[in-house]
């Protein structure tokens, strides 16, 4: 089969249906008396969140994703809103790894809506996303921030899980995010950062694509200090991991700019460091908090 | 195929082949010479060092990179998506900043040399756009609103983008390499499958994978910033 006539079988099996959410989460946090805390808090069904915990004393809120079901399923919808309110502050992770198991004819799904407030700060550090054979995913996240917001991204992607132990054998992955500046002139598109991944169409383990590694690490920084130093800095930061890293600028909207940095690597682990690296240095110079380490429970 | 006929060609079949090709020809001063579009962080790095380990790297910078971004960008305009919003949207989705400044700087040359070459309402409003700073300028909307308006069908003006693109950056591995001339041409044949496929899957592409990039051509991109000697701006 060719690789476009594949193309169109997968587009038809993966035909998008209208679905119900498997699982709905709502949080606004907002900044109240020194700390940040949710002034509202809805969930429905396959996803909740762990009473909230302070991992320092600078007032920002930590929140733990579960998702009781433990994994997504074929046809699966997950709907997150999370606002962060004006100078509020919020840590927002996962409880373990995101699971996608076999789709067959449909995909999973997570839409997230991230709105960040003037000062605002918000940190996402997920465990590290897993897909196993014959699993097809769509992450489709849309961020705002003002000009004056901070946003830390972090993301791992592993290759996948099969039960003979070889690598990328789930069908595809879409993980897709927009982010939107709201200035005074308008809201504007700062960064659409779009990765699809299809091992079941094309070899994507060698160059131009994984460049013979097998995990992908990303992070995206939004934030008004974000600057060509600091570009390099970070760059500078990870030339001791093992992995291939790239670090780059988006253009500037209303006074903040967007960092990328992207980094293939043969470990969660590895890249968890690397990203972990970045993260504290941001943390202690733009916060002056130490770097993130959570517990998980 | 438009042109069957073996007489001379008539003027009002192709009225535009002519023009296509002298928009699509490597001598149009757009400074596409200075580009390599991140193969040469692979060139330092050894994995890109002959013929054939550059042509794995093109065939996978035109599965990719010119399908996924400037291809569907082009039938995206021939769809009628306003040219502003495509615009926005190259600038968002191209991250590695080399990169983005390859395609608005031989964006902007080939707008103004459109716009005395190729006049047209729709690239004077482009032109307009990006004067106004309304807009950046980029390499495969000038082209896609050039060749729409000399009357190009998207099919052909996707080819032509896509071979014109391989050519600059084959002609580029040639210098960069070096590689021999005929290497060269042996390369832009083989390419020919590459554009051919890749113009049948951006007709199939949706509206959701526009900008969908590989990580090691955009790490590769970014890489290129901080490489000390180098021949080309990105």
């Amino acid at each position: 089969m060719s690789s476009t006539a594949a193309e169109a079988a997968l587009e038809t099996a993966a035909a998008p249906a209208v679905k119900s959410p498997m699982g709905e989460l709502e949080l606004r946090i907002e900044h109240r008396g020194g700390k940040s805390v949710a002034a509202h808090q809805y969930h429905q069904g396959a996803l909740r969140v762990l009473r909230p915990h302070y991992l320092d004393e600078s007032g920002q809120v930590c929140y733990v994703v579960v998702n009781p079901g433990g994994a997504y399923l074929g046809a699966d919808l997950y709907v997150m809103d999370v606002e962060v309110g004006d100078g509020a502050s919020l840590v927002l992770t996962t409880q373990s790894a995101t699971k996608i198991y076999r789709t067959p004819g449909s995909f999973a799904e997570q839409r997230m809506t991230l709105r960040l407030g003037e000062r605002a700060q918000l940190e996402l550090a997920p465990d590290q996303l897993i897909a196993y054979r014959e699993a097809s995913y769509r992450q489709n996240t849309h961020v705002t921030v003002r000009p004056s917001s901070s946003l830390v991204m972090a993301e791992v992607v592993t290759p996948g899980w099969s039960p003979d132990g070889a690598s990328f054998r789930y069908e595809e992955l879409r993980l897709r995010t927009e982010i939107h500046v709201e200035a005074p002139g308008g809201t504007e598109l700062l960064a659409l950062d779009n990765l699809l991944i299809r091992p079941s169409l094309n070899d994507v383990t060698g160059t131009g694509f994984m460049e013979g590694r097998s995990h992908l690490g990303s992070l995206v920084v939004v934030d008004p200090r974000v600057d060509q130093a600091l570009a390099d800095e970070l760059h500078a930061l990870t030339a001791g991991c093992d992995a291939y890293t790239g670090v780059s600028l988006t253009a500037s909207i209303g006074g903040t700019t967007g960092l990328v940095l992207r980094s293939l690597s043969d470990s969660t682990e590895e890249l968890n460091r690397l990203l972990g690296a970045c993260t504290a240095l941001l943390r202690e110079r733009w916060h002056g908090q130490a770097p993130l380490n959570l517990r998980k429970y | 195929m438009l042109n069957t006929r073996t007489d001379a060609p008539s003027a009002s079949a192709n009225s535009y082949q002519l023009a296509l090709q002298q928009l699509t020809d490597s001598a149009l001063p757009t400074g596409a010479f200075a580009h390599s579009l991140g193969f040469e962080t692979y060139i330092e790095s050894g994995v890109v060092h002959d013929e054939e380990s550059f042509g794995v790297w093109l065939s996978a910078f035109v599965g990719q990179q010119l399908s996924y971004s400037d291809g569907l960008a082009i039938r995206f305009l021939y769809e009628g998506v306003p040219v502003a919003q495509l615009d926005s949207l190259l600038t968002a989705q191209l991250l590695p900043r080399q990169l983005r400044e390859a395609s608005i700087k031989m964006g902007t040359r080939l707008l103004e040399i459109g716009s005395e070459v190729f006049p047209s309402p729709e690239l004077k409003a482009y032109r307009e756009l990006v004067d106004t700073g309304r807009a950046a300028g980029h390499q495969p909307l000038a082209f896609a609103v050039v060749a729409r308006s000399l009357g190009v069908p998207l099919t052909e003006a996707l080819a032509a983008y896509l071979f014109a693109a391989v050519t600059s950056l084959t002609q580029n591995a040639v210098r960069a390499i070096p590689l021999g001339q005929n290497a060269g041409q042996r390369l832009l044949r083989n390419a020919s499958d590459d554009v051919a496929a890749a113009v049948r899957r951006i007709a199939r592409l949706a509206p959701d994978d526009f900008g969908a990039v590989s990580p090691g051509l955009e790490i590769s991109q970014m890489r290129h910033e901080r490489q000390r000697a180098r021949m080309f701006m990105s």
